[in-house]
This record gives structure tokens, sequence and C-alpha cells, in this order.
């Protein structure tokens, strides 16, 4: 299953209302191409797609942050695995596009393979972790995704993906653009000096 | 050292609702006091750079927060400054501990990065300033007015004493 299949069933499960932060390269690409708009497509800071989709759980405790990751960024930011198992935000939902790959830099190897993903997470604290892997079992990962995004709780589905990439346009927004459209879309104002309710 | 609650006071009354970072001892007063106070949230991180994306998306979610990081650990957010918080134009408020003056010059973990730290910041295109005992409250105001003007990170640089006893 090619990455830009793996988002278009997402697509299919959303509501509509969900922040979508998006990993940088190839993934914020497609995120930009076969997703509602607009979302938080980040093209640098690899490593923290994680990060700053817990700030926005933590800013906006009633709506529903999904985090589109690469295993490349995933793996460099890994810490945030426990710092958001610690927290525990039950509106995060972390989504790994794993390729075995830093694709976007030309399909290098991660280290992807040696790893027991849901092990791994759930030794981290978190116990809401699927994996799936859609060449076996097609049908599974819809399921699997409603879940994900539909049930309370922080959780993190694992699918894998294959290497290939389908040519796409960057993403023609600057990123102050991309914040500018986010804000707006959710009615947040820049300047706005509310608490949050922690 | 200041007074901490007057300073989490002011914080607080200015919308800042989370602080995240990686802890210096130089900030251990301080970081005792927020886990007193009762609005401001702290997330403690994993990494330096961590804190500044968490700390960025609850900006761009229309809150507020600040980072606090040794001067060691602002060698590690160079990427999350340059290619996040200044692309996206996220004003940050960043608190840095100065280590490796006089102080402590003599520790050789602290003593190349206390000399290099105003150096790399202007490098960065960060402004900053030097946090002190009296006048910090003009001090933040200055730095949180650039902040606000420029959608762009801060930096206040915070010696021994200062917000530690
Ligand atoms: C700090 C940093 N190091 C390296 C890069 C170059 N780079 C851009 S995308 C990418 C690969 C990301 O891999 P992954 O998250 O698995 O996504 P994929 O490309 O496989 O879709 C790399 C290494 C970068 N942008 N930033
Ligand atoms: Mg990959």
């Amino acid at each position: 299953m090619k990455c830009s299949e793996a988002v278009s069933q997402l697509r299919d499960v959303l509501r509509g209302d969900e922040m979508i932060v998006s990993s940088n390269g190839h993934i914020s690409r497609v995120a930009y191409h076969f997703l509602p708009r607009p979302q938080l497509y980040l093209r640098g800071s690899m490593g923290l797609p994680m990060a700053v989709g817990l700030g926005l759980a933590l800013a906006h405790q009633h709506k529903t942050i999904i985090v589109l990751t690469g295993d490349g960024n995933f793996l460099m930011g890994l810490g945030s695995v426990t710092t958001i198992s610690y927290l525990s935000p039950p509106n995060l939902k972390i989504i790994i596009l794993d390729n075995e790959a830093y694709a976007t830099t030309g399909g290098q190897e991660t280290v992807s393979t040696a790893i027991d993903y849901p092990s791994m997470i759930q030794g981290m604290g978190i116990t809401a972790v699927k994996s799936t892997d859609p060449h076996e079992a097609k049908d599974k990962l819809n399921k699997l995704l409603e879940q994900t995004i539909c049930e309370p709780g922080p959780k993190i589905l694992h699918i894998k993906i294959g290497k290939e990439m389908i040519p796409l346009d960057y993403i023609p927004w600057h990123p102050v653009r991309i914040c500018l459209n986010f804000k707006k879309q959710h009615n947040i104002n820049s300047k706005t000096e509310e608490k949050n309710d922690v | 050292m200041i007074n901490l609650d007057e300073f989490l006071e002011y914080l607080d009354s200015l919308g800042f609702s989370l602080g995240t970072g990686v802890p210096c001892s130089y900030f251990k007063d301080l970081l005792l006091a927020i886990n007193e106070y009762d609005d401001i949230l702290y997330v403690p991180a994993t990494r330096e750079d961590e804190a500044v994306g968490i700390a960025c998306g609850f900006s761009l979610g229309g809150k507020k927060a600040f980072v606090i990081m040794q001067n060691s650990g602002f060698a590690n957010i160079g990427d999350a400054l340059t290619s996040l918080v200044q692309l996206y134009e996220v004003p940050l408020l960043i608190f840095i501990s100065y280590r490796g003056l006089e102080d402590d010059d003599d520790l050789p973990e602290h003593s190349l990065m206390g000399k290099v730290t105003e150096g790399v910041l202007r490098a960065y295109k960060i402004p900053y300033w030097i946090l002190m005992e009296h006048r910090w409250k003009a001090i933040l105001e200055k730095a949180l007015h650039k902040m606000t003007q420029t959608s762009l990170p801060v930096c206040l640089l915070v010696k021994n004493g200062v917000l530690c006893k």
C-alpha cells in the first residue's frame, strides 16, 4: 500500500474538525494533496511532529489531534512517546506511516526493520497501540483507523506501507500562510489571551 | 533572587499557561514554584527541541507557552528554531541559563558553551536580554514586546542566583 492510499483511507474516517499535523517531506505533501485543507504541514523540524501535536492537544483539549509521522521522524523524536505517555492526553492520536525508509531523501533504510513497534510503544506506557500491514489485511485498516481516531485515549497506530512515492507538487503555501490558514480554519485568534483549562 | 510568585503571576497575567523544558540547577527554585503554581502547567520534556515543539504546538493553538533550558540545551534546538519557530513565525519566550561564566567557568562541560552562547544567539538572529533581579519586569516587558511585534522567538539569559537561591 502506498502512503497516499493509507492517507486516503484516513480521510474516510475523519469528521472534519480534527487538527492534523504532518511530518516533513513526502508525508506533508501527501497530507496536502489527499486530506481536507488546511492542516498543519511541517516542512522541517524533523523529529518534532509528535511534540507539536502534543502542544496542540494540550491547547485544545476538546479537539482531536492527529499526527501523521514517517518512521524516520518517529524514531528521531522517540522521546515524545514517553512524554505523551506521561501526560496521557486523551485527544492525541499518532499514526506512524512506516516504509522502513527515509523515502523523501532517496529511500535510504531506517532501522525500522529491527523494531517491534507495538511492544516498544507499550513498554513506553502507551497501551492503546495497534500495528497493521495492509498488504496482508486490507480491510482491517479502515477499522483500526476508526478506532484510533474516534475512541478516546492517547492512541498510536503503526501502519506498514510501501516505499514508493507518487510524484506530488510541493505545498504552494509558505509556512506563514500554512499557520494563518490553519488558525483561521479553527477560529484561533493569534492574539487570544484565553487560558487553557488544564 | 527574583520573587518567584511575582514572576509567575506576571507570566500568568500575560496569558502564559504552559511551561516546558529540561532543567538546569539555575532554575531549581523556579521549577519548584511552577509545580506549586496552579494556573501554569509544566511539561517535563525529554529534550530541548521537543520542548520547543510542544511550546510551538501550544502557541499555534492560540495559547502562550514558555520554554526553559540550559545553554547546553540551546545547542540542541538549532533546527527547531530555524525550520519551525522562525519559519512559521511562532512567537516564543525562551529562558536559557547562562552557564560557564565566572561562577562555574572552571566546569569544563560549561566553559566553551559559556563563551559562545551570545555569539550563537546572534548567529541564529534571536534577540536576547540578560535577566536581572532588579528591573526584571521591565526587561521581560521589552522582550515580550519584541516577541509580539515580530512574531518570533526571544530569549532571556539567566545567570546564577536570578531564578534560584
Ligand atoms: C534534522 C533533519 N535531518 C535530515 C533532514 C532531511 N530529511 C528530510 S525528509 C527526511 C526523511 C524522513 O523520513 P520519514 O519520516 O520516514 O518519512 P518518509 O520520507 O519515509 O516519508 C530526511 C532525512 C531534515 N529535513 N531534517
Ligand atoms: Mg519513512
